[in-house]
């Protein structure tokens, strides 16, 4: 590793984000290089000075009061409460949600069943959008499966069957890690035209039970398995080429 | 009814980072009483929202609508003549610093300047790369926290990151308190 990647690299090493490989990598290249080291002592410098000299400040106890006064109130007083507030607070709140609102608009419009199934299937949604929403849904940027593969081996226990379907219009373009309730998954993204497709590699505990395809505010949610693994893959394709996606990964996975 | 269990989701999750939220708003607004009013303000627009809450990270849900809500304020406040912009002006940010007691030894007085010149340099700082270094350093965010918070790519944190900590950098050693090093 040359010193210009290497101090590319740094920040990355110095916050736990590279992978073990490249974590590897860098510090065979950091044994020999002076100046990264010297770059690697001040960004802890720093950090020492922000964590322990800068002023962490408490929640007063009595904001701690009012929520829990609050939380323990019951629900229909509070609806009462939460009006007078948003009255009295409407300026704020307008920019609140024009700062922010996208990703909640979106949930929004969610379902609201208590099924276990429904929670999965909500989750699923809600990943795609908020990736889509904060415009990176791929962490690690790749076309090459022998990439994306091990940049999971670092980070998540399982590592997923990474496969590209480029020759057949469906590209493999990256991948990032997720949650699916308070699992992290692997979710592998790929593109097919303008369209993103996010495919959740399904840990084992919540294999989805229904196969046919979900709708929700145009988008669809298909489940496959790819190399052996359940996944589900959620997209604003056409139904039928995000079926047709769908099929493909399952014969590969068939092995024919 | 589903809002139950959410509503008790929302609850736990802001009395367990209650911490993180108020020293959030606290760097971001410069003041005591914004910042538990932007808290509050909050939890109310998470209790509203929480059926809108479906998985993901709860912790940076919750700390992008704490986010949100100061930035809402501060907006606010930019427009009010009466109040003065926190980026820019060194005395302004000093007014709200934590005054401690009489500190007559000398080795606490060394630490209470240090820790004020910290403080001075990090407020003065603009805005954007203030909320990124206290998410990574202080609340000790992942890079994907960060950019769910901030709503924003991974790579405009890395890059918020890297400039934001340059310039701290910077201002700390021109204001000379860097002599001797901490940590390594
Ligand atoms: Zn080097």
């Amino acid at each position: 590793m040359d010193c210009k990647t290497a101090s590319d690299l740094l920040p990355l090493y110095f916050d736990g984000e590279l992978d073990r490989a490249t974590s590897r990598e860098f510090e065979a290249h950091l044994d020999e290089c002076a100046s990264c080291q010297a770059a690697l002592i001040e960004l802890d410098a720093l950090r020492q000075s922000l964590r322990h000299e800068a002023a962490r400040y408490k929640a007063p106890q009595a904001l701690r009061t009012r929520i829990e006064r609050a939380a323990a109130a019951p629900v229909a007083a509070r609806a009462l409460q939460n009006r007078v507030r948003w009255l009295a607070l409407a300026a704020s709140w307008v920019l609140a949600f024009v700062a922010g609102g996208f990703t909640l608009e979106a949930w929004n419009h969610g379902s609201a069943s208590v099924s276990e199934e429904s929670q999965l299937t909500r989750d699923l949604f809600a990943s795609h959008w908020r990736a889509l929403a904060a415009a990176a849904p791929i962490d690690v940027v790749s076309t090459d499966q022998h990439t994306v593969k091990p940049w999971f081996a670092g980070r998540i226990a399982v590592s997923p069957t990474v496969r590209d379907y480029a020759d057949q219009g469906y590209a493999l373009i990256g991948g990032r890690i997720d949650y699916v309730g308070s699992e992290r998954v692997p979710v592998l993204v790929y593109r097919h035209g303008k369209h993103l497709i996010d495919v959740f590699v399904l840990p084992p505990a919540v294999v989805p039970a229904g196969t046919a395809p979900v709708r929700q505010q145009g988008y669809v949610l298909e489940r496959a398995s790819m190399g052996g693994q359940a996944v589900a893959m959620v997209s604003d394709m056409d139904e039928t080429e995000l079926t047709r996606f769908r099929d493909l990964v399952d014969a590969s996975s068939r092995g024919e | 009814m589903i809002s139950t269990p959410s509503r008790t989701v929302v609850d736990e999750l802001a009395l367990r980072h209650l911490d993180a939220a108020y020293n959030l708003g606290r760097w971001l607004l410069g003041s005591e009483q914004d910042a538990a009013d932007a808290v509050h303000d909050a939890y109310l627009r998470a209790a509203r929202a929480c059926d809108t809450y479906a998985g993901g990270n709860a912790r940076a849900w919750w700390l992008a609508i704490v986010r949100n809500c100061c930035l809402a304020r501060l907006a606010v406040r930019s427009k009010d003549t009466r109040n003065v912009a926190i980026d820019g002006d060194p005395a302004a940010a000093e007014r709200w610093l934590p005054h401690t007691g009489a500190d007559d030894i000398e080795e606490r007085l060394d630490s209470s300047r240090r820790t004020q010149q910290i403080d001075v340099q990090l407020q003065r700082l603009p805005v954007v790369y203030r909320e990124v270094l206290i998410l990574r350093e202080i609340e000790e965010l992942s890079y994907r926290e960060i950019a769910d918070v901030l709503e924003t790519p991974m790579g405009t944190v890395m890059s918020r990151l890297a400039r934001g900590r340059a310039l701290l950098q910077k201002a700390l050693t021109e204001d000379g308190t860097t002599g001797a090093p901490h940590g390594l």
